[in-house]
């Protein structure tokens, strides 16, 4: 388990994060936009009025190029693995956070967090270019039930003193006991917040934390609400003033898109802080922002799992819903284990997510970090016609694009971009790469040559 | 000024850092071809092999020198256009475009005054294979020539057509050349010279100075010639010199020209061939004979080659380079001058010429079926099988935003067209197809029709609502780079990895 300042350091010591001071006359979720925008590093916030920031911190650069980190590489890390991990390591790592059947042990630990902080406008916290309020995003929440904590993601608005309106899926508030309480734990380990986001987007936040594998790997402290990660930076507990408030905002964090949410009007009762805390933040609704990033790896680690568990055997080498397309197309990478396969893979995909309407299916030897491969694939390897499958024009829209908000039916698409299982062996075309093209002699005196004049290797994958 | 020579473009690589000088022996038989693709891979410097195994002649080998770097590919043809540095890809393409509207007519030099001519040989002296012609990828029909321009007859312009078309040399004085129908050049050839038995005169130029090269990539209309488009994009003419056999006009400073007929009835072997797709495309298959005449070059010739295959995906090389900083904008300028409402037309980054990215108004309903079926029946016809239409305020060279827009605005129920109908031709370089669906088609085309598509991303919001304050973003942009982060990235800043204009 990583804490939150723990991944902070790491991230600086890998020359993953910059600090700035922050500027009276740019809001944090503008130069939070840009850097994600340029694939630049995370940020931390120095402030000298309230808590410290961090951006970018669950993002990570953009696909469209050729890189050496990746869009989760940062949150690899910030689950305790390799920067260079694979994809699919991150997915299981995800996924092994969720609902374990019962086997998590938890360990609990002492609260981090022990300074009280008179109000939460103390915290100063981020306000954006078109925010009323000063914002909280990438909170977890944490209500108690019978059955134990309960985890999903929050954000919301500081309003006064003692009072917060936020959002938090209605699978949580509905759990909310008579008294009302709920907790908000800022700066959680990556693995917490991941928890929150992989239980909101399966439908699973009436499984209590206790039965869930973050339990195993993230020490739990109490607090009014319910069990929160003991390394919390900030700890906001909260009691339930309004279940129906009379507001509206636009605001909504990207797992939204695709759980129910509702809106609490919340009375702050205790604000606790570590010594010197640091909180992050999401530039909510912006290109590549956390929340979204946070949204697509959870989706994806719970499609991943389910498609894998569902025909006895697996399949599927990877499932991927990049922020780069806002999550409102699903790319999966598969051996054709027969002709039609991909018809069920792609339906199956539409079964488990309501988030997209189409899916791009690549062969299986296709990388998940070769994203400029799947975005020439598409339209290289399939027919236009007859690999461009559209399904009848009888579906409910999915939920993240913008088109058929009227509740109108049409079509879903799958695009099948890898070979056709009954093709001949002599019909696939030989990719053009250097592994595959020059013999190991011609490779190996290539690299001689190339490198002889170069100090950086140039072996790297294709 | 700008490099008016291949051999000044090179240099002014050099001065750039942006050239590797190879002087130990490198053979033409794959391994200057995978030295070029760790070079593509790698963002690294554009290789110029100055030794070359088994090779007669003092000639140099260059590895894909139109090459620009992968996060702005247009940034050394830039610069040999005399370009202000730093130019965003938009700002690029209007000073492109701006050029183009201004052509420039050739100027005709002595031949004792044109480089190409330093050395001529012609008749028995004839001998193709003392080029080093690199064989380029693993199961290659045989070695290539596949950058460079081919000058053709144009019975409306004095200066010839100028396409581009690979080439599989046989002997020391045969090459086949791969001629599609429904391309120009092969039009002339299979619907007019070959019915009257009659060879074409071709020219096959290497090693021209970038303006030229750029202007063999673009679409220009029947009638108009490239030459002097070519002078519009230098801002100077383009110095031409008559052929040393027939009545072809050729770029005087150019490093090689083979000079030669396209012979009617004769057909050899062609391909297979690691073309621009990305995969090895097959099968073998006939296509004509061109009968080289005379060679005429510089004392010591730098031969260009390209590694196709390696410009798609996060790859660039020179064929993707050259469709995004000079198909794009003759494209752009084209379509705004037949009318429509087109800001910019930019191939797509990871197989640029299979989808093209249109950010276009859509001024009434029917538009952009108008557009598609403009393009994909004029310059779309053969290669292109998508386009992708966005907002005009979406920035087709920022493919991020494209692939959002698809994502969130082209609805499978109503934004996709043209789909399930197979009426239309593709080359038969695509890998969709069989083998036996391309057939041998005597014009070149696949046997099988295909489909054509286009995809509707455009949204319905009204214009300008997306965007943000620039200004904040900009002092956001500095507070970045004031804390240490790369300027490259940024796009509004003075001196940033773009220019803001």
């Amino acid at each position: 388990m990583i804490p939150f300042a723990q991944y902070l350091r790491g991230l600086a010591s890998d020359g993953d994060l910059v600090t700035i001071d922050e500027s009276a006359d740019v809001p944090p979720d503008v130069v939070a936009a840009e850097a994600l925008r340029a694939s630049g590093p995370a940020l931390r916030y120095r402030r000298a009025d309230g808590v410290d920031l961090a951006s970018g911190m669950f993002s990570g650069p953009d696909q469209m190029q050729r890189r050496e980190s990746k869009s989760w590489s940062r949150l690899a890390l910030g689950f305790g693995l390799s920067p260079d991990a694979s994809f699919v390591a991150v997915l299981d790592t995800i996924a092994g956070l969720g609902p374990s059947g019962g086997d998590a042990d938890p360990t609990y630990a002492g609260q981090t967090a022990s300074r009280t902080v008179d109000s939460v406008q103390d915290l100063n916290l981020p306000q954006g270019t078109e925010d009323v309020w000063p914002s909280l995003t990438l909170g977890v929440a944490s209500v108690s039930s019978s059955e134990g904590s309960h985890w999903a993601p929050i954000h919301g608005s500081v309003v006064s003193d003692d009072k917060l309106r936020v959002r938090t899926p209605t699978a949580l508030s509905s759990l909310l006991d008579d008294d009302g309480t709920l907790s908000i734990a800022l700066g959680v380990p990556p693995a917490a917040v991941a928890t929150a986001y992989l239980l909101a987007v399966t439908g699973c936040v009436d499984v209590p934390v206790q039965a869930c594998g973050v339990a195993d790997d993230v020490p739990l402290v109490p607090t009014n609400g319910g069990l929160v990660p003991s390394a919390t930076e900030i700890v906001v507990e909260t009691t339930v003033a309004d279940r129906h408030p009379d507001f509206q905002s636009d605001r909504r964090e990207a797992w939204e898109h695709g759980v129910a949410s509702t809106p609490l009007s919340l009375s702050v009762e205790r604000v606790i802080a570590t010594d010197d805390p640091v909180i992050p933040f999401s530039p909510v609704g912006r290109p590549l922002a956390d929340d979204l990033q946070l949204t697509g790896l959870a989706t994806a680690a719970m499609l991943y799992r389910r498609v894998n568990d569902y025909w006895g055997i697996s399949p599927i080498e990877w499932v991927l819903l990049p922020a780069e397309a806002e999550l409102g197309i699903c790319f999966v990478a598969t051996n054709i284990l027969y002709a039609g396969f991909e018809w069920q893979l792609a339906n199956l995909l539409f079964t488990f997510s309501s988030l997209f309407d189409t899916v791009i299916i690549v062969d299986e030897g296709v990388s998940p970090r070769d994203f400029g491969r799947v975005l020439g694939d598409i339209w290289v390897k399939a027919h236009p016609s007859r690999d461009w499958i559209f399904s009848e024009p009888s579906a409910p829209a999915a939920k993240r694009p913008r088109y058929r908000r009227d509740g109108t039916t049409g079509a879903r698409l799958y695009v099948n971009a890898a070979w056709d299982p009954r093709w001949e062996d002599s019909y696939i075309a030989p990719r053009v790469s250097f592994e595959r093209s020059f013999p190991v002699s011609v490779r190996d005196a290539a690299r001689k040559t190339w490198n002889d004049r170069h100090d950086a290797a140039a072996g790297d994958g294709d | 000024m700008s490099a008016d020579s291949f051999r000044k473009y090179l240099r002014l690589l050099e001065d750039e850092d942006a050239l590797v000088s190879f002087a130990e022996s490198v053979s033409w038989d794959l391994e200057a071809s995978a030295v070029t693709t760790l070079a593509n891979r790698t963002d690294g410097e554009i290789p110029i092999f100055e030794s070359v195994e088994e090779t007669t002649i003092d000639a140099a080998l260059v590895g894909d020198p139109y090459r620009g770097p992968q996060c702005r590919p247009w940034e050394h043809l830039a610069r040999a256009f005399e370009l202000p540095p730093g130019l965003s890809g938009a700002a690029y393409y209007e000073a492109v475009i701006d050029r183009l509207r201004s052509p420039r007519e050739p100027r005709i030099v002595d031949r004792n005054a044109a480089p190409c001519k330093d050395v001529v040989h012609t008749g028995t002296d004839v001998d193709l294979l003392s080029i080093p012609w690199p064989y380029i990828h693993r199961g290659d029909g045989g070695r290539y020539s596949n950058l460079h321009t081919v000058v053709g007859p144009d019975p409306k312009t004095r200066w010839g057509h100028w396409s581009s078309h690979r080439m599989m040399i046989h002997d020391d004085d045969l090459a086949s050349l791969l001629f599609l129908a429904g391309e120009q050049a092969p039009n002339l050839y299979y619907y007019e010279y070959e019915p009257r038995e009659e060879p074409m005169p071709v020219a096959v130029v290497l090693g021209t100075e970038p303006a030229v090269q750029c202007s063999t990539e673009m679409w220009i209309p029947n009638g108009r010639s490239e030459a002097v488009f070519a002078g519009g994009l230098k801002d100077g003419p383009v110095d031409l010199v008559p052929c040393e056999t027939n009545d072809l006009y050729v770029p005087a400073t150019a490093e090689l020209v083979l000079e030669g007929r396209v012979l009617p009835n004769e057909r050899l072997d062609e391909g297979p061939f690691g073309d621009y797709f990305g995969y090895m495309n097959g099968p073998r298959r006939s296509m004509p004979v061109f009968a080289v005449d005379a060679i005429t070059r510089r004392g010591e010739p730098r031969v260009p080659f390209c590694v196709e295959g390696t410009g798609v995906g996060y790859g660039q090389n020179s064929s993707s380079t050259l469709q995004t900083a000079a198909a794009g904008p003759d494209a752009t300028l084209g379509l705004q001058a037949a009318g429509f409402d087109v800001a910019l037309a930019v191939p797509w980054r990871f197989t640029s010429q299979t989808v093209w990215v249109i950010a276009t108004d859509r001024p009434y309903p029917g538009y952009l079926h108008e557009l598609a079926n403009f393009i994909f029946t004029t310059w779309g016809m053969l290669h292109i099988d998508f386009f992708v239409f966005v907002d005009a305020d979406v920035d087709p060279l920022d493919p991020r935003t494209v692939l959002t827009a698809i994502a969130l605005e082209a609805d499978p129920d109503a934004d996709f067209h043209q789909f399930g109908v197979e009426r239309m031709p593709k080359v038969p370089l695509n890998i969709y197809q069989t083998p036996d669906e391309k057939g041998s088609a005597d014009v070149g085309t696949s046997k099988t029709k295909t489909a054509k598509a286009y995809i509707d991303a455009t949204s319905d919001r009204p214009a300008g609502v997306s965007g943000g304050d620039e200004e904040l973003r900009r002092r956001a942009q500095e507070l970045l780079v004031d804390a240490g982060v790369s300027s490259e990235a940024f796009d509004l800043l003075e001196w940033g990895g773009d220019r803001s204009r």
